[in-house]
This record gives structure tokens, sequence and C-alpha cells, in this order.
């Protein structure tokens, strides 16, 4: 904080926060990765950039949320806004025969105004295009990934691609910033920041 | 809380009451909190660690949930939800626990709050605590820190 005094060139991105819990209806025993994706004017420099979760069980009795509590901790540096950072969130679990699948993937951008926000995510999966694949996935129990979760991060290849969604990941966020007003970024527009998302949670209450 | 921060005043732990609710699912611990930090860094921006336990008709305690959330960053009065979850054992042990009680406990707490060796647990999840937080900051926009 001692070098904030001179005309600073970086502004710095803390992200606290949490994978807090899931609800996907047909699936159990699920675990999570995270990880960032942000452009090239950016550099972490604290925190772990990913992470994988511990396996997680619905409790039988009372609701039929999936529980992580995973911990985000992570600091960025940039010298330009573009390319700020996004987290993806990739959640796998067991099949019938205890082969590991992948139960959905997610990306949302770490939210710009400071403070605390909560981010549900809609979790989607990609499928087969052709009745054939679709049966011989069926049969070897190998179905369709990403082989890496950033392209969900991406918006280039959207086109071909054909995903069913069945789930959602809750995350809450705390967010800092340093030295963004002194770079002369404006970041602060309260009634924008989580309007977008409201459609998602509304069709999270239907089950 | 992270190296950077300093605790100036107030109780850094502390265990509640036991409640033994009548009217509906719900615990009030009815718990203050009250501390004062002093900061010379970002990093390690401070947790709330809770772990839950239970106390049975026969006055023994067990593990019903760890969990953790951050204190919010923003100044104003925050209600949080912090989920919780529990270790899972082998369906032996699981046996064991719906019959006599009791089940597995983490060793260290770090485990609760970091997420570098999580991947070697599997979890059941528990219920969730409440905290009513208000947040006071000091001089945090003079060195350019927007929260």
């Amino acid at each position: 904080m001692a070098a904030a005094s001179c005309s600073p060139t970086v502004f710095l991105l803390m992200v606290s926060g949490q994978i807090e819990r899931a609800q996907f209806p047909e699936f159990d025993d699920l675990y999570c990765k995270y990880c960032f994706v942000y452009g090239s004017d950016w550099a972490p420099t604290s925190g772990l950039e990913e992470g994988i979760s511990q396996i997680t069980s619905k409790n039988r009795n009372a609701r039929r949320d999936l529980v992580w509590n995973f911990p985000i901790d992570v600091t960025f540096k940039s010298t330009n806004p573009f390319g700020w950072p996004q987290i993806v969130i990739s959640v796998y679990g067991p099949d019938l025969f205890g082969n590991d699948v992948v139960r959905g993937y997610g990306a949302v951008h770490v939210p710009f105004t400071p403070g605390r926000h909560e981010r549900v995510l809609p979790m989607f999966v990609p499928e087969s295009t052709s009745r054939l694949q679709k049966l011989t996935s069926w049969l070897t129990g190998r179905y369709p990934e990403f082989t890496d979760p950033k392209v969900v991060a991406q918006g280039e290849g959207r086109e071909v691609t054909r995903v069913r969604s069945q789930g959602f990941v809750t995350l809450s966020f705390n967010v800092v910033t340093k030295d963004m007003k002194k770079l002369g970024y404006d970041v602060s527009s309260p009634n924008l920041a989580s309007s977008s998302l409201t459609s998602v949670t509304d069709g999270m209450h239907n089950f | 809380s992270g190296g950077a921060w300093k605790l100036l005043s107030g109780l850094r732990e502390g265990q509640t009451q036991v409640d033994h609710p009548q009217m509906d699912d719900v615990a009030y611990w009815c718990h203050p909190i009250d501390v004062h930090f002093a900061t010379k860094g970002l990093q390690g921006w401070p947790k709330l660690h809770v772990q839950v336990w239970h106390q049975d008709a026969f006055g023994r305690t067990e593990l019903f949930g760890y969990g953790f959330c951050h204190v919010p960053s923003s100044p104003g009065f925050h209600q949080l939800e912090c989920v919780t979850w529990r270790p899972l054992g082998s369906w032996q042990e699981q046996l064991s626990q719906l019959f006599v009680g009791g089940g597995p406990q983490l060793l260290s707490s770090d485990l609760i709050y970091t997420g570098a060796d999580r991947y070697r647990l599997q979890t059941c999840a528990m219920g969730t605590v409440h905290f009513q937080l208000a947040v006071l900051l000091r001089n945090f926009d003079r060195y350019g820190v927007e929260c």
C-alpha cells in the first residue's frame, strides 16, 4: 500500500469468495474444478488460480443442495480492464459404473463493482449432434466433454456447439479493487450490478 | 485472517450457548460478534469459520457441520448465510453413525478455509448458519482501495 502515493500504472483486483453450493436434481456425489480465464494484460499476483474441491453429497434428510463451501482467494493486477477475469467452473461426478463424467460447465465474469456479490451459474454439458454418436456414448459410457474447459469463457465457435443445461452453481464473491479510480476507471453503477441474472435465478426456484 | 491483519480488540474466537429450540427447526444463538482489525495489506481478508456441534439427550456432542465465509468487503449491514458440510466416512462408519451417533471429524481445521487439500475429502451437505454483520471501514480510500 505504500506505493499508492506515487501515480499508479497498474490496478489490483482482489477476489475472495467461495463456490458455495449447487443444485443438480439428477446427480449426486459431485466435485468441481475452477480456473480463471483472463486477458493478456492481466497477471495473478497471489492466491490460487485453480483448484479442485472435495466430493460432496446431498443431505438425505433436508434440502437437496450440494454444499462445497470451497474457498476462492486470488489477486490480479492489470493495466487494462479488457479481458477482465472470468471464473470457469466444471463439475464432475461418477456415472453408474463409477467413471468420472462431466456434469456441467459454467463461466461468469468476476463482478466489476467492489463489495459482496452472489452469482448463480447455469451449468451445461456439450451434447452429441448425431444419433449414432449419442448411441455409442451411451454404450461406452464416454460422453462428450470439452478438452479445455476454458472454451466456455470464449465466444468463438458457439454456433457449432449443442448443449444441455442440467443444474446451477451458486458462487459468492467479495471484490476489492485498488487504484481503479486513480486510473480513471468508473465501475460504479449499482443498478446494473446484478439485473442481468435475475431471470436465471427465477428458473432455479422452479424445482 | 492473513498475516497482514492484526487483531486490535475483541474476541478472535468463541463458543455459543446450546439452544434447544422449541418452535421450529432453527436454533437461535444470538451470539454477539465484536472485533476490530487493523491491516497493512489486502491479502488474507478475514474469514469467519464456524463449527456446529450437536448435543444429544445423553450430553454427548457430535459434529454437525464445518463452514466458512468471508467477511464482506463493503461497509454496511450484511446478512450472510454460511453453508456447512461434514466429512463423510466409509459406509461402515455411516452405518454406525446412524445407530450410535458420532462421525468423522477433521484433525486440522485448516482444511475448512483452504482449498489446496480439499480434493481428498468426501463430504455431505448440512445446514446453514446465519450471520448479521455490520462492517465499518476506515481510511481505505486514502490508499486507493475501493471496497
